[in-house]
């Protein structure tokens, strides 16, 4: 008998443990769950060839440059270990990304994207009417082929050009250098 | 001779400085590209000297994915069928160790009207310097490099206010100096088959 009601007692238990569960997954799922219409993308400021030349000079420390877009697959695939890196080396090194995607996508696509890979680094959108000229003024190893990161030393220098999806490792690596403390001068 | 010297000593300087994942050996304006031999879509050798126009010839890298490519599939096409009567022929190649023989078959059969070569460990491009999708090699008849770069100044195609590959191909054919010889574009970057 004792058993009988022991599983009564307990049915009634969990019946009311999951009404609790559901509403409280209810109350929690809809302040967590992003309205469609509210939901914050991150800003993606538009640039063109002048500030382009402005946004790549490091302000103090080793900067950080992502060329990529939307449509590109492998700049697609490499961003997740961006972001890492962004928050790896924050305070130490810069980070931008510059998106050679389509002006309409400003709004859209781009800052979507951003917001899915939760980049909170600088974005830019690069718009120009002559793009040989920007990539030319540049003066990189590059004639245009997406994705481009390239590491800058404060002093402005490019210090590691990489055409192509990152290898996290070796761009760890070069990032590091960039940072070693430089050696001392001989006492004379 | 001193100041040579000094140049010479800057730019070893930048350049050891540098760390640049990808050499790229630009073939330069005015060299001769060498006769080379690669399957067709259909696994038929064919080359360079077999391929080439009466009056110059156009290597263009292509891919089966790439949007940008695909954006211009339609002018390439349009500017191939163009200058093929006035004797310059082109000639596709695909370099992406990430596009199969199938892949490249099926989308070059749709897409265009001239061959597709598969460049299988992209040796060509390494040869030649090819980085992006789409990038152009003018080659004259003698196959000597006139014009590198890109089609036009417009990916979308909806302003192209500079043909770049149509005029340096007017100014060839009429016997006068092309201007521009080398230009840039964004494009989908060659996936080589040995990345680092």
């Amino acid at each position: 008998m004792k058993i009988r009601e022991f599983n009564r007692g307990g049915v009634c238990f969990a019946a009311v443990i999951s009404i609790v569960l559901v509403l409280t997954a209810s109350i929690f799922g809809q302040a967590v769950k992003p309205s469609k219409g509210k939901t914050k993308l991150p800003e993606v400021k538009q640039i063109d060839a002048v500030a382009l030349k402005e946004v790549v000079k490091p302000s103090g420390r080793p900067l950080l440059v992502n060329f990529w877009a939307t449509w590109c697959e492998p700049c697609r695939e490499e961003f997740p270990d961006l972001v890492k890196f962004a928050g790896e080396y924050k305070g130490r090194v810069d980070f931008i990304t510059i998106s050679l995607d389509d002006l309409a996508e400003i709004k859209r696509d781009v800052p979507a994207f951003l917001a899915s890979m939760k980049a909170e680094m600088p974005a830019f959108l690069l718009k120009t009417p002559d793009e040989d000229a920007a990539i030319t003024s540049l003066a990189l190893p590059w004639r245009g082929a997406l994705p481009l990161s390239v590491v800058y030393r404060e002093n402005g220098e490019a210090a590691y050009v990489r055409p192509g999806k990152i290898v996290p490792a070796t761009l760890k690596a070069e990032l590091e250098k960039v940072l070693a403390p430089k050696p001392a001068e001989p006492a004379q | 001779m001193k100041r040579t010297a000094v140049l010479s000593s800057i730019i070893l300087a930048i350049f050891a400085f540098v760390s640049i994942a990808v050499v790229s050996a630009d073939v330069a304006i005015g060299a001769k590209v060498d006769n080379f031999t690669l399957p067709d879509t259909s696994g038929k050798q064919q080359t360079l000297g077999e391929l080439k126009g009466t009056n110059g010839t156009v290597i263009v890298f292509l891919s089966a994915q790439c949007p940008v490519v695909k954006a211009y599939n339609g002018r390439i096409n349009e500017i191939a069928a163009e200058y093929q009567a006035k004797g310059i022929n082109f000639i596709g190649i695909n370099s992406n160790a990430t596009e199969d023989d199938a892949w490249v078959k099926s989308h070059a059969t749709e897409n265009y009207k001239f061959p597709m070569l598969k460049d299988k460990g992209n040796k060509l491009a390494d040869k030649l310097g090819a980085t992006t999708t789409p990038e152009i090699y003018y080659l004259d008849k003698d196959n000597v490099l006139l014009y590198h770069g890109a089609v036009d100044n417009d990916r979308s195609g909806k302003t192209v206010t500079e043909p770049y590959l149509k005029t340096a191909f007017d100014a060839s054919l009429s016997g006068k100096k092309i201007e521009k010889t080398n230009t840039n574009a964004v494009g989908c970057s060659i996936k080589r088959a040995v990345v680092e």
